[in-house]
Order: structure tokens, then C-alpha cells, then sequence
């Protein structure tokens, strides 16, 4: 039998309400995904006046970092290098717009986040970044939890 | 020129908590989605144990509600029953005749659709009336 860590509602919303915070009110109005391990939504918002194109690729870029397991810039990089193009992949959901991060947890992945909506790629990014920085850090604070507190001599 | 009106993040997230709290320890995890006007996702939510499908099936329904304009329980006996359509129909592959989405609705206008999935859809219909009406709407 197997056993995959998958991300919860939970941490997706905190993830994605990372995201917004980072955001701020003065910026344009973004989309935010968060994806399980397999790329299915568990979480998405978005703000007022996001377009039709924010809410497909912000999806679009959490399920490719979460199905490909590689954040969508690096996986750009990746596949330049190697001489393929995302059509080699034969799924209308993947892409290499930046701005879709990969989740793990214990080494394995979890799931992904996208957003889109800033009007620059890179932008997008970084604001994604936040989340995964978020979901990072749930990850450290659950370890904390249930680690062996004696030092590592005495156990 | 005209303008159309849609809700937006406001309402949604007023509905989601109305329902989220709402729900009892008898329902099944639940997967939950808002559209605005065109059928677009205004927010998603799926809880931990529903099915990725789950979550599919009630973007179609929520999607056809704001499109049409109608509850999917009332497109299926007036359209698909009484008519003899069928769902090829509409040319559109995201309609569908399964129960459980509603059409949002102010001051006689369609502004978005609301549709759950996860439990049995009398269930389903009557968790997301629970969020339509914590939305504050004019009908």
C-alpha cells in the first residue's frame, strides 16, 4: 500500500489568504489556485474584476507545478534546455507562464499554487511565492509539533 | 451600451461561511462553487475527502445556472423531460441537467450561480439556498 500526503482546505485557504495579503488593495486584481498533488482545485478566489484569462491561468499554473512537480519558471528553463516544447506534453492544462510554485511536504509533493492577475509574469511569481513561503512555513510548525524534544544523544 | 451586473468576492465569501457553517457532522465532505455571471468561478472550495469530480460536477452546475438562468432541477423537467432534448442540444459541454445548481438572482437579473455537491442533491439544493439567501440579495 501507498500513502500520499495531499494538502487540506485548510492550509489551502491559508495559503491562498497569504497570497491576498501580500497582494495589498493597489494593485490589479488577481486570481488565486490552489491544487492537490494530482492538479484537481481545492481552493480558488479571486478579486473583483479579474479577467476570464486570470482565473484559467492561475489554475492552469497551480496544476502544472503540482502535476509536473516543478514550479512553472524553473519547468520553462527545464524544457528550453532539453529542446521541447509544452505541446510534447499533450495536455491543454500545462503551461510555463511563471507563477505557479510546487507544494511539498516530508519530500513529497502536496500540491500547487498559481496566480495571475498582476499583468507581468514575474510579478505573478513572487506573489505566489508568498503562499508557498506560507505553506512551508505550516509545514515547519507541524514538525515542531511532533518532534522528540529530548536532544538527539538522549534519545 | 449596457452594464452587467455580477456579484463578486464580498458575496461569495458571505455565502461560503453561511454554508461552512451550516454544515453538521451527518454531511459528507462537501465540494462548493460560486460563478459570476458568465459561469466563471468567483470561488472554489473542496474540503478534504470529496472527490476531485465532485468539485467538476458542481462547476457544470453552477456554470449552467448563471448561463441559462435557471436551477438545473427546473432546466431538467422543463427542458430535457418535457421537451425530449437532450444535452448535445446547447452545443456546450459544460451544460448539464444534474440537480443542485441555482441560479443567483437580484432584482430580477442573473448575477452568478451557486451549486455544491457531496451529499444526496435535496441536501446539495438546500445548502446552497442557505448561501444565496446569506448573500443579501434583492430578488
Amino acid at each position: 500500500m501507498i500513502n500520499e500526503l495531499v494538502i487540506g482546505h485548510a492550509d489551502a485557504r491559508l495559503v491562498a489568504q497569504a497570497v491576498l495579503d501580500a497582494a495589498g488593495a493597489n494593485r490589479k486584481p488577481i486570481a488565486v489556485a490552489v491544487v492537490d498533488n494530482r492538479g484537481d482545485i481545492v481552493y480558488f478566489t479571486r478579486q473583483d474584476g479579474a479577467s476570464a484569462v486570470d482565473i484559467r491561468n492561475a489554475e492552469r499554473k497551480a496544476y502544472t507545478a503540482a502535476f509536473i512537480g516543478r514550479d512553472s519558471s524553473l519547468w520553462r528553463q527545464q524544457i528550453t534546455h532539453d529542446g521541447r516544447t509544452v505541446a510534447d506534453w499533450s495536455d491543454l492544462n500545462v503551461t510555463t507562464i511563471h507563477g505557479g510554485w510546487t507544494l511539498r511536504r516530508q519530500s513529497q509533493v502536496i500540491g500547487g499554487i498559481g496566480v495571475t492577475g498582476t499583468g507581468d509574469e514575474d510579478s505573478d511569481e513572487q506573489l505566489a511565492l508568498k503562499g508557498a513561503e506560507a505553506a512551508a512555513q505550516i509545514s515547519v510548525d507541524e514538525w515542531r509539533t511532533k518532534r522528540d524534544p529530548r536532544p538527539i544523544r538522549a534519545r | 451600451m449596457f452594464q452587467r451586473e455580477s456579484i463578486g468576492t464580498e458575496e461569495a465569501e458571505k455565502a461560503r461561511d453561511a454554508i461552512l457553517e451550516a454544515l453538521t457532522d451527518t454531511d459528507n465532505p462537501i465540494a462548493l462553487v460560486i460563478a459570476d455571471d458568465r459561469g466563471l468561478p468567483v470561488l472554489l472550495y473542496r474540503e478534504d475527502g470529496a472527490p476531485a469530480r465532485m468539485l467538476r460536477r458542481a462547476r457544470a452546475k453552477a456554470y449552467t445556472s448563471a448561463n441559462l438562468g435557471v436551477n438545473t432541477v427546473d432546466f431538467r423537467d422543463s427542458e430535457i423531460k418535457a421537451k425530449h432534448r437532450t444535452l448535445s442540444d446547447w452545443g456546450d459541454p459544460m451544460i448539464t441537467s444534474l440537480q443542485g445548481g441555482i441560479a443567483i438572482r437580484n432584482n430580477g437579473a442573473v448575477v452568478g450561480g451557486i451549486a455544491m455537491s457531496g451529499n444526496t442533491t435535496i441536501r446539495d439544493e438546500a445548502l446552497a439556498q442557505i448561501g444565496l439567501d446569506a448573500m443579501g440579495l434583492e430578488k
